[in-house]
């Protein structure tokens, strides 16, 4: 009895023990799934934000990643769609084949997509990566917002156009590390190239609207700004730093000046989130070089009041940006070495002075004041005489912008405008 | 180092007068000619407290920010600040409110009244330009809207003083239709 009863008291405890233990790796294996999950989303939100999702299709005042934020294209305006989780409306029914597809190839569920979306350089997100922004946006908040048709002319609003295009302009690659270089020159090609598709914007196009690879990050004219020459020889020759770059791309401000126009949402809701490790990979990649790098004094050569331009600069600019160029904190950028005048092409120098810059806030501390508008205030030859004067008595470039050139710009700028 | 800066202000005629490099215009007003009604607020173009009137290209009136504006920018050109608007008797007494005056006193607009320099002569061009170019008078808020938004008022009378413009613009002929 004693013997049985001590075996199936055994027994009993066994199998106590051994449901106890499947209870207990099964729970683990649960909890362990749970906590890859939320790992792998954390990490979609990361790519996604480096990816600059919000900014394109958030439209002003409105919610995030709903859509509806137009773009002016050469063919007529596209609106950004919406990619939340919504199954109506948004992404939410995409299954991860749609995903991939959207990603890489451009084509959703409902047709091909317009290169607005940049696939062109989303083509080269890992199959990991891609994963992973996933099962971020399918764990987005759901927003119902029906998408807006786009406003483009015959015949570009035939769809079946972009299957030919991307014939001619698209592969669905991998991306290849390049073997010479780093992991963290590789990892930052990757940042810059792929998830912050910065060629995009900074690289020319070519007749048929690719991306011209002859020309990577030489920069081009978008609407009415000028997305900057990025190239490293560029960057260098301005003597950017690691740390100079840090500070735009988190702060949105350097010691040379701060962002505008389209870079001041991919810094506000993209650039800014980079991990430290990230940045310097960024910053590596575009510079060129891991080395830290001496920042130069930046220059200022003294004022020539008998140039024209000085009264104009004394006038109208000193008030914020100072006497000296010195600038004033949380108001206006200094002007010494400032990079919008250190370039070769004064189409920014021209183009802000014309448009002005709006306000621009960063954080409880940091707010940058709009700066106004002169179209209608400095005729062609004023205008002229201060970009002049600006460049030459803050940078080392020439007084050697003609009247014709700034007349032109203003011209061109009207109609990409209107 | 300085210049030589003339113009007219108020409709008499300053200078020429050796100035130093950077002077705002906000502080030639103050201490060259003692026209002190033109208060300094925020110091960054930001208030419009400081506003006066230019007569621009065309006699088209425009307001200019004197915080952030260097004496340079009014050489040579007419300038009407807030002194420059009542009417006064040969000893310099004033006699007669403008309409956009009266209006603000008669709706208690302002408390401090810091900003009301900044209004009074944003409003005075505001009226001079629909003299020019008559608006709908169911547009006239909007219009009001545009031209005093970036007002500031630290007292917050926003109201008294919008309601003050929109009845004096509503009841003075031609500018509306």
């Amino acid at each position: 009895m004693k013997a049985t009863s001590l075996s199936r008291h055994s027994f009993s405890r066994r199998l106590k023990g051994a449901v106890l233990s499947l209870a207990v790796f099964g729970g683990t294996a649960v909890a362990q799934a749970a906590q890859d999950q939320a790992g792998l989303i954390a990490q979609g939100k990361y790519l996604a934000e480096i990816g600059d999702c919000v900014a394109c299709h958030t439209p002003q005042g409105g919610r995030e990643l709903s859509g509806g934020l137009p773009f002016e294209t050469p063919f007529g305006i596209v609106y950004s769609t919406n990619i939340t989780s919504d199954k109506e409306t948004g992404i939410g029914h995409y299954s991860y084949q749609d995903f991939y597809r959207a990603m890489h190839e451009g084509i959703s569920p409902n047709g091909n997509l317009y290169p607005a979306m940049p696939y062109t350089s989303y083509h080269l997100l890992t199959d990991a990566d891609t994963r992973a922004l996933y099962a971020y946006f399918m764990n987005t908040k759901p927003i119902s917002q029906e998408n807006k048709d786009s406003e483009i002319g015959f015949p570009f609003n035939i769809r079946m156009g972009l299957k030919a295009w991307n014939l001619m302009n698209h592969e669905d690659s991998v991306f290849t590390p390049d073997p010479a270089k780093s992991d963290s020159w590789n990892r930052g090609s990757y940042l810059v190239n792929v998830l912050g598709h910065c060629g995009e914007c900074h690289t020319p196009r070519n007749a048929i609207f690719a991306m011209d690879p002859t020309a990577h990050f030489q920069g081009t004219v978008l609407d009415t700004f000028e997305a900057s020459n990025i190239t490293p020889e560029e960057l260098n020759r301005q003597n950017w730093t690691h740390e100079d770059l840090k500070q735009l791309f988190t702060k949105g401000y350097s010691r040379k000046g701060t962002v505008f126009g389209g870079m001041y949402p991919v810094v506000y809701h993209s650039y800014s989130h980079l991990t430290e490790q990230d940045m310097r990979a960024v910053t590596s990649y575009l510079l060129d070089n891991e080395a830290d790098i001496e920042a130069l004094p930046l220059a200022f050569n003294g004022h020539d009041k008998a140039a024209p331009g000085y009264n104009t600069y004394m006038g109208y600019c000193a008030g914020c940006h100072g006497q000296d160029g010195e600038g004033r904190p949380n108001v206006a950028p200094a002007l010494a070495g400032n990079a919008t005048l250190d370039r070769t092409s004064v189409y920014n120098a021209v183009s802000l002075l014309l448009n002005g810059i709006v306000s621009q806030h960063y954080n409880s501390t940091t707010s940058f004041y709009a700066m106004p508008a002169y179209a209608d205030k400095f005729d062609d030859q004023q205008l002229t005489d201060l970009v002049n004067y600006m460049r030459t008595t803050w940078t080392a470039q020439k007084a050697d912008i003609g009247v014709s050139k700034v007349k032109d710009i203003r011209t061109n700028m009207k109609q990409s405008v209107h | 180092m300085s210049q030589h800066i003339q113009m007219t202000v108020n409709d008499q005629q300053v200078g020429p007068v050796e100035v130093p490099e950077g002077l705002k215009m906000i502080e030639f007003l103050h201490e060259y000619l003692n026209l002190t009604g033109t208060k300094f607020g925020c110091g960054a173009g930001v208030c419009h407290a400081c506003t006066v009137i230019v007569e621009g290209k065309n006699g088209v009136s425009e307001v200019v920010r004197t915080c952030i504006s260097g004496v340079e920018r009014f050489a040579d050109k007419k300038v009407r600040t807030v002194e420059g608007h009542a009417k006064r008797n040969s000893e310099g007494e004033i006699t007669e409110l403008t309409p956009v005056q009266m209006a603000f006193l008669e709706h208690f607009s302002f408390q401090c009244g810091w900003c009301t320099s900044g209004f009074i002569n944003e409003t005075t061009a505001l009226m001079e330009r629909l003299a020019k170019a008559p608006v709908a008078a169911a547009d006239v808020e909007q219009v009001i809207e545009e031209a005093l938004k970036e007002h500031i008022c630290r007292c917050t009378g926003y109201v008294k003083y919008y309601q003050g413009v929109k009845d004096l613009i509503l009841n003075t002929k031609g500018l509306t239709y």
